[in-house]
């Protein structure tokens, strides 16, 4: 444990030291700022309009109209930015040396790799403490509901968790950052996109792909070829499928399910290619 | 303290170590010697467990680098080739945390660190950048790093690399401080290091012990072989004229001067006499003589050509 927050304080400490976590909170809290602005301002323009109109204005609601938007291009700019943080993580170790000190050091791998995930989930944990500013903000105007606001602050960090664990995974897998970066984006686009084949995918079933990799034996043995498809699959690995709960307010189990073993995997892949050093 | 066995690694098709065997006393202060490339800095990290062994056991203080790597770790300093440094880090900080990783109880690290910056001459620069400091003090915050927990076992891979005069001796003074109460291994690819701090030699070539010696023992090895240099006037026939007398292996032309000719004896007994004898009775016309003795540069670069020293 003492090893384990050693190491994630000194990555804080190192990304606060260089430019890159003032990089990665100005441009983050300036883009997200500036959409928050903008649907503000829709928001206001759009009540002054129905004013009086006491039905559309009744259906206007700064919840569905600020807040919910604004976790959605969260989670876009974290698709895009948080490959920035974690592509340093293990791929800089490797290549300036340092790497050698920490597997000489009584410290287990899976210590290594928690404080290396920990220093990084602590900058998203901070650039997402900053965003909080802006329900702040509409408070001191108007009243918001805030408990599906905080299960939005939920989805967002529990998604950019799952994007630095993939991005971390990637950084563990070579010595050079733009290599790590570009791998942990593209893998995290994949888990984004995942799910937009899904509805070209409704008309296979698993069972029957299984059933034709298998020539038929599938069937005959009496296993069937019903049950789920692959769209289903392609839509349970999305991470925008999984996230759109969150923006409405809701928590479902499913949801977060999927999020916290998405994590736990890829920790744990990251685990086996440092453990794999010592056997190859 | 340590013990390898039958060490092996293998890189794809190219063996870096070969069946390195050897055993360090503690308190002893051992020399890896052998050229770039040699293999040296392949048995240090399988020593401190950062590159598996292909084949063959390494155990430290009792614990095997393979199946107790923690324990091993504990009690391992290891200063590595590039020393592993934060850059970014300012040299304070950055002892400290390796102070705690390398399981230093969280009370004693300040005054570790302390002790450790002091023993390394770095008090002056302790809240200096690591990126900023020269060459030489980046490689005393990489010793420092590895002296912080007074380790039993201390591996340090060329460690007076990129010093200048006064920081070698620094340094060197340093490492011979430890011995007695820690256990060294050094590696370098000069000489004069080994002659100077260390007690035990270990030469490696092409992933082989070549040699195993004490330093007394190594020049010996050199003293049991006489050559004597003379200086002749008229040195038509005398190769062939001195190849006969009892004991003389081989006469050769030296480099450099006219009629200097280098005489290898068998070190049996001193052939001098008989050599000024000989020249004079020939009237080659003998202008100097001396024996030369050999260097231990010499009988490091005959092992490691493979001839018998």
């Amino acid at each position: 444990m003492r090893n384990t927050l050693a190491i994630a304080w000194r990555e804080l400490r190192t990304y606060f030291a260089s430019p890159l976590a003032y990089v990665v909170i100005g441009v983050f809290v300036l883009l997200s700022g500036y959409i928050f602005w903008a649907s503000l301002v829709r928001f206001s323009d759009l009540c002054l309009r129905f004013g009086n109109n006491p039905y559309v204005f009744n259906q206007l609601n700064v919840n569905d109209l600020v807040i919910r938007p604004l976790f959605g291009s969260i989670g876009v700019i974290f698709l895009l930015m948080l490959p920035a943080v974690s592509m340093r993580l293990l791929a800089e170790e490797r290549r300036s040396g340092t790497a050698e000190l920490l597997f000489t050091c009584p410290v287990t791998t899976l210590q290594i790799v928690l404080g290396k995930y920990l220093g990084a989930g602590l900058l998203l944990i901070v650039m997402l403490a900053i965003t909080f500013v802006y329900p702040l903000l509409i408070l001191t105007k108007v009243s918001p509901d805030m408990a599906p606001a905080l299960v939005g602050y939920m989805g967002v960090l529990l998604m950019g968790l799952t994007i630095l664990a993939v991005g971390l995974f990637v950084s563990s897998l070579t010595e050079n950052q733009i290599v790590a970066a570009v791998g942990a984006f593209g893998a995290n686009l994949l888990l984004w996109a995942i799910a937009w084949a899904a509805e070209a995918a409704e008309s296979f079933t698993l069972a029957g792909l299984l059933n034709s990799a298998t020539l038929g034996l599938w069937e005959k043995v009496g296993l069937g070829t019903g049950g789920p498809t692959l769209g289903d699959l392609l839509t349970r690995l999305s991470i925008t499928e999984h996230f759109q709960d969150f923006r409405k307010g809701l928590i479902d189990t499913e949801h977060v399910v999927f999020f916290l073993t998405a994590i736990v995997f890829a920790l744990f892949l990251t685990q086996r290619v440092l453990e794999s050093r010592r056997w190859r | 303290m340590i013990e390898a066995t039958g060490l092996t690694k293998i890189y794809g098709d190219r063996a870096a170590v070969k069946d390195v065997t050897f055993a360090v006393r503690k308190g002893e202060i051992l020399g890896f010697l052998g050229p770039n490339g040699a293999g040296k800095t392949t048995t240090m990290r399988i020593l401190t467990g950062f590159v598996p062994p292909t084949s063959g056991r390494a155990r430290v203080a009792g614990f095997d680098v393979q199946d107790q790597p923690i324990e091993v770790k504990r009690r391992i300093g290891y200063l590595p080739e590039h020393p592993p440094l934060y850059t970014e880090m300012t040299v304070q900080p950055y002892l400290e945390f390796v102070a705690t990783i390398r399981g230093v109880p969280r009370r004693e690290v300040r005054a570790r660190v302390d002790r450790a910056l002091e023993r390394c001459g770095l008090t002056a620069v302790r809240g200096r950048l690591i990126a900023l400091l020269s060459k030489g003090y980046q490689q005393r915050v990489g010793l420092a790093q590895a002296i912080l927990h007074e380790p039993d076992v201390l591996i340090l891979d060329e460690p007076t690399v990129g010093l200048d005069p006064s920081q070698i001796r620094e340094i060197r003074q340093l490492i011979r401080s430890f011995a007695g109460d820690h256990t060294v291994i050094l590696s370098t690819h000069i000489l004069a290091e080994v002659t100077m701090t260390c007690q035990r030699v270990l030469i490696i070539n092409e992933g082989r012990i070549a040699a195993e010696d004490t330093l007394e023992g190594l020049a010996s090895r050199g003293g049991r072989m006489r050559r004597i240099e003379i200086r002749l006037a008229r040195p038509a026939g005398a190769t062939e004229g001195l190849a006969d007398i009892p004991g003389v292996l081989r006469v050769q032309r030296a480099d450099g001067a006219d009629g200097a000719l280098v005489i290898e004896t068998d070190g049996s007994r001193d052939l001098r006499e008989e050599i000024a004898a000989r020249a004079v009775g020939q009237n080659w016309g003998l202008l100097e003589m001396r024996t030369l003795t050999a260097s231990l540069e010499d009988i490091f670069i005959r092992i490691i050509r493979g001839e018998s020293a």
